[in-house]
């Protein structure tokens, strides 16, 4: 039997067991596992623990990244410190509606940046976003579409943006050079999102706006939100500037150390290990996804599907691919979640790159349209996620159509990125 | 939690642990998995790498160094294979040298796992084997698969970005593992550094005049079938280029290191020691992205139907059929490159001369096959064995 027949094959009985897994009720997490193993078993290999050990620590690095990245933010929110910067913003900015909306776009940003995910935006900062716009008079259904497509955003922002660092990966090529490319068209996706979808309302009321928020602890203060934030960066300067006098820590340590000063100067008594267990209990799916897809991966990559996958994206006609991107990635990501980069992105990336076209900027691109399915079925945890902060209690389907207008453009902007990704390749500073 | 729950929390526990037990297994055996080398006629020391560089006495990267001496005096030629060790014909090549060569004049120095570290780990997510074996007529010789980068549980955590020594160059994190991006290395760096501090001052020490370092490529990668050179050795690597081009059947051709990009023992080595360094690369389809079904046989065969549609395609960088790039080919161009390196050297130096016979040559590996120069380490001489 050729090479395409057997790897067509051990496709079919990959998706066929992934499709009865999800009909069985199983999460997606173990429907990717059953899928890995039911290829496996196609294949010849029937169960290669090996494999399986082997492909679950593909990601081990970034899940670490992702627990102390979170345990940080959630002991900056723990402290009141969320609370303080977010009432401290409003308090500023109450009466420059242009003002309030971009510093809050910014503070959705940031936890997903440092963390790589958006749901930790959503959880940290998302009730309390929702809340001051809210008090705006803007529609719950547009608040929860403000805060899923920022959210989204920040995932996909630099330093940590999981898709671009899991392709990357697949390709041998670098996490290097992401900074601008991902950088610059978040931030702006997330200003005009914000803009378009919060423009229209009411003055702010800030008074029942500070009544509802929650109160941030007496002797809280900016340098105490600050410090961690210092002593993470501070890290990155020193490793940077003196990078053969000191030793290699690693981002999963900085994180840590950021949490141990969050907690230092917390005004408020925090319960550290408390906090540390819900931490993991939050991140669980999360972790959980990066694993599997780990084990997904490494069974395609054995039986040969990941090779037929990439040979047949870097035979396509580029304008079909170009075309289709807007389409294809917020579905693989609707169905494999983070999966999806390496499963799909890696040939991408491999076709773009023998075509001539920037990959950084090409992935920079990919990375925007990514999170835009995180409010699809099957999966659509974030989406959920995020209507259930913010407390929208309409139909779904609203939710997504006032989604809508932004998204079109962000998949607008990231096809445009990939498109014209040589001409961009300055961003990437290499 | 119900009685269901905790019964199903129990059943996927237990299951976990059989995996995690029967993986582990296989880790642990793939990491001391001991590879024979039965000590040529030529072999005239063994010793350590530690000898150049302390702070590796006892690390995973303390390996042998294999010294063939000649009687007359002449030059001193170091090759290396198993820098990446996921490219397997550069270890076999050198494994060709230290079982087969023989010196007349001046000394070679070898090196079988100038990265030993990363021969005992596979990549995560790339689904290699842990182990593949070279079939012989005595049986079959077992060596590791390894990975292009020193093994995690040796060297760990990467840091956010890897920043060279000395010339400040930022690199990918996790070339911070990368032994060929780490030259010339400090004494009191990362294990990779410390390693490649040993073999420079190995080479600044033994006076090497030629340093060989033997790779392999994917085909989807611009530098491949040639001699990467340090501009000190351009003269040099064009006369062998030519010479295997038109007398052994292959092409072969050269590239000049670039003077601003660092790490590489092409660069680093020409830069800081005496010696003219220059890197060999083969084809290897089975490192390309594209490649389809990942096992040993793809490995050693080097046929791949995935890898061949993409050459239609016009995306690689090498020609590829349905033959493919068996392992016999490659590691035949690289016992044939560093032979008439050795020859080239010595028209050019006649007071350096380094002289070799008894070298498999690349229609020798194509005719018989590797395993037909692999020696039964059950039938050595007493004291000859050694393992890696």
């Amino acid at each position: 039997m050729s090479m395409t027949s057997e790897a067509v094959i051990v496709l079919g009985v990959m998706v066929a067991v992934y499709a009865a897994a999800r009909a069985g009720r199983l999460s997606t997490e173990l429907a990717m596992v059953a899928a890995a193993l039911g290829g496996a078993i196609a294949g010849g290999y029937w169960f290669p623990a090996r494999h399986v050990a082997e492909g679950a620590a593909t990601y081990l690095d970034i899940n670490l990244i992702f627990i102390t990245a979170t345990l940080f933010m959630n002991l900056l929110k723990a402290s009141g410190g969320v609370a303080f910067v977010v009432r401290g913003l409003l308090r500023r900015f109450h009466r420059q509606r242009a003002l309030l909306l971009a510093v809050l776009s910014l503070v959705l940003l940031v936890p997903g940046a440092l963390t790589g995910a958006g749901s930790v935006t959503v959880l940290i900062v998302g009730g309390m976003v929702a809340t001051v716009l809210g008090y705006m008079g803007i529609p719950k259904v547009r608040v929860a579409a403000i805060v899923f497509i920022i959210a989204g955003l920040s995932a996909a922002a630099p330093p940590v943006s999981l898709w671009a660092m899991m392709t990357a990966a697949g390709v041998n090529m670098p996490y290097v050079g992401f900074f601008w490319p991902l950088l610059i068209p978040c931030v702006a996706a997330a200003l005009f999102t914000s803009f378009v979808l919060g423009w229209t309302g009411t003055a702010t009321d800030i008074e029942r706006a500070l009544q509802e928020l929650p109160e941030a602890p007496a002797g809280m203060s900016w340098w105490k939100v600050l410090a961690p934030f210092a002593v993470f960066l501070g890290l990155i300067v020193i490793g940077r500037q003196w990078p053969h006098a000191t030793p290699v820590i690693g981002l999963p340590l900085m994180f840590a150390a950021a949490a141990l000063v969050a907690w230092l100067v917390s005004p408020v008594p925090l319960r550290v290990g408390r906090l540390s267990l819900d931490t993991i209990e939050q991140l669980l799916p999360l972790l959980a996804t990066l694993t599997c897809a780990g084990i997904l991966v490494q069974i395609m990559t054995l039986t040969g599907v990941r090779g037929l996958m990439a040979v047949t994206a870097v035979t396509l006609p580029t304008a079909v691919v170009y075309g289709t991107l807007f389409l294809v990635l917020p579905v693989s990501e609707a169905v494999l979640m983070w999966g999806s980069a390496p499963v799909i992105g890696v040939p991408l990336v491999l076709l773009f790159n023998a075509i001539g076209l920037n990959p950084i900027v090409a992935l920079a691109g990919m990375s925007l349209i990514w999170p835009l399915g995180d409010a699809l079925p099957p999966t659509a945890i974030i989406g959920r996620l995020t209507v259930n902060i913010v407390g929208y209690e309409g139909p779904y389907g609203a939710f997504l159509r006032a989604c809508a207008v932004p998204a079109i453009v962000i998949a607008v902007v990231g096809t445009l990125m990939v498109i014209y990704s040589t001409r961009l390749a300055q961003l990437a500073g290499l | 939690m119900t009685t269901t729950v905790r019964l199903r929390k129990i059943g996927f526990g237990a299951l976990a642990l059989a995996f995690l037990a029967v993986a582990g297994s296989s880790f642990y055996h793939q990491r001391y998995l001991p590879e024979a080398v039965v000590l040529g006629e030529g072999v005239t020391a063994v010793t350590r790498l530690s000898e150049y560089g302390e702070s590796l006495r006892g690390t995973a990267n303390d390996i042998h160094l294999y010294v063939l001496e000649g009687k007359a005096p002449g030059g001193t030629i170091l090759v290396f294979g198993g820098t990446h060790a996921e490219e397997p014909a550069g270890r076999l090549a050198a494994w060709m040298l230290v079982e087969h060569a023989t010196i007349e004049r001046g000394r070679l120095i070898v090196a079988l796992s100038a990265n030993r570290s990363a021969s005992t780990v596979t990549r995560p997510g790339a689904a290699y084997p842990p182990e593949f074996t070279i079939p012989t007529a005595w049986g079959g010789q077992r060596f590791r698969m390894g990975d292009r980068w020193t093994n995690p549980l040796d060297q760990w955590p990467d840091p956010e970005v890897y920043i060279h020594y000395p010339s400040g160059q930022y690199l990918a994190y996790v070339d911070i593992r990368n032994l060929n991006r780490a030259f010339p290395g400090r004494p009191d760096g990362t294990l990779t550094e410390r390693t490649t501090y040993a073999f420079m001052e190995l080479i600044r020490r033994e006076h090497v005049d030629v340093a060989i370092d033997l790779h392999e490529a994917e085909l989807q990668y611009p530098v491949i079938s040639t001699i990467v050179t340090h501009q000190r050795g351009q003269d040099m690597a064009t006369m062998v280029s030519m010479t295997l081009t038109d007398l052994e059947g292959f092409k072969i051709g050269t590239e000049f290191s670039p003077r601003n990009l660092h790490g590489l023992s092409h660069r680093e080595i020409g830069d800081h020691s005496q010696a003219v360094s220059l890197l060999f690369e083969a084809p290897e389809p089975f490192l390309d992205a594209t490649r389809g079904r990942t096992n040993a046989d793809v490995l050693l065969t080097g046929k791949d139907e995935f890898v061949v549609q993409a050459g239609k395609r016009g995306l690689l960088f090498e020609t590829i059929d349905e033959h493919g790039w068996p392992i016999a080919k490659r590691v035949g161009r690289h016992t044939s490159s560093v032979a008439q390196t050795m020859e080239t050297w010595t028209e050019d130096h006649p007071d350096r001369g380094i002289v070799a016979r008894g070298i498999p040559r690349y229609k020798d590996l194509v005719r018989n096959g590797v395993g037909f120069y692999l020696r039964d380490p059950a039938v050595a001489p007493a004291g000859r064995v050694v393992y890696e």
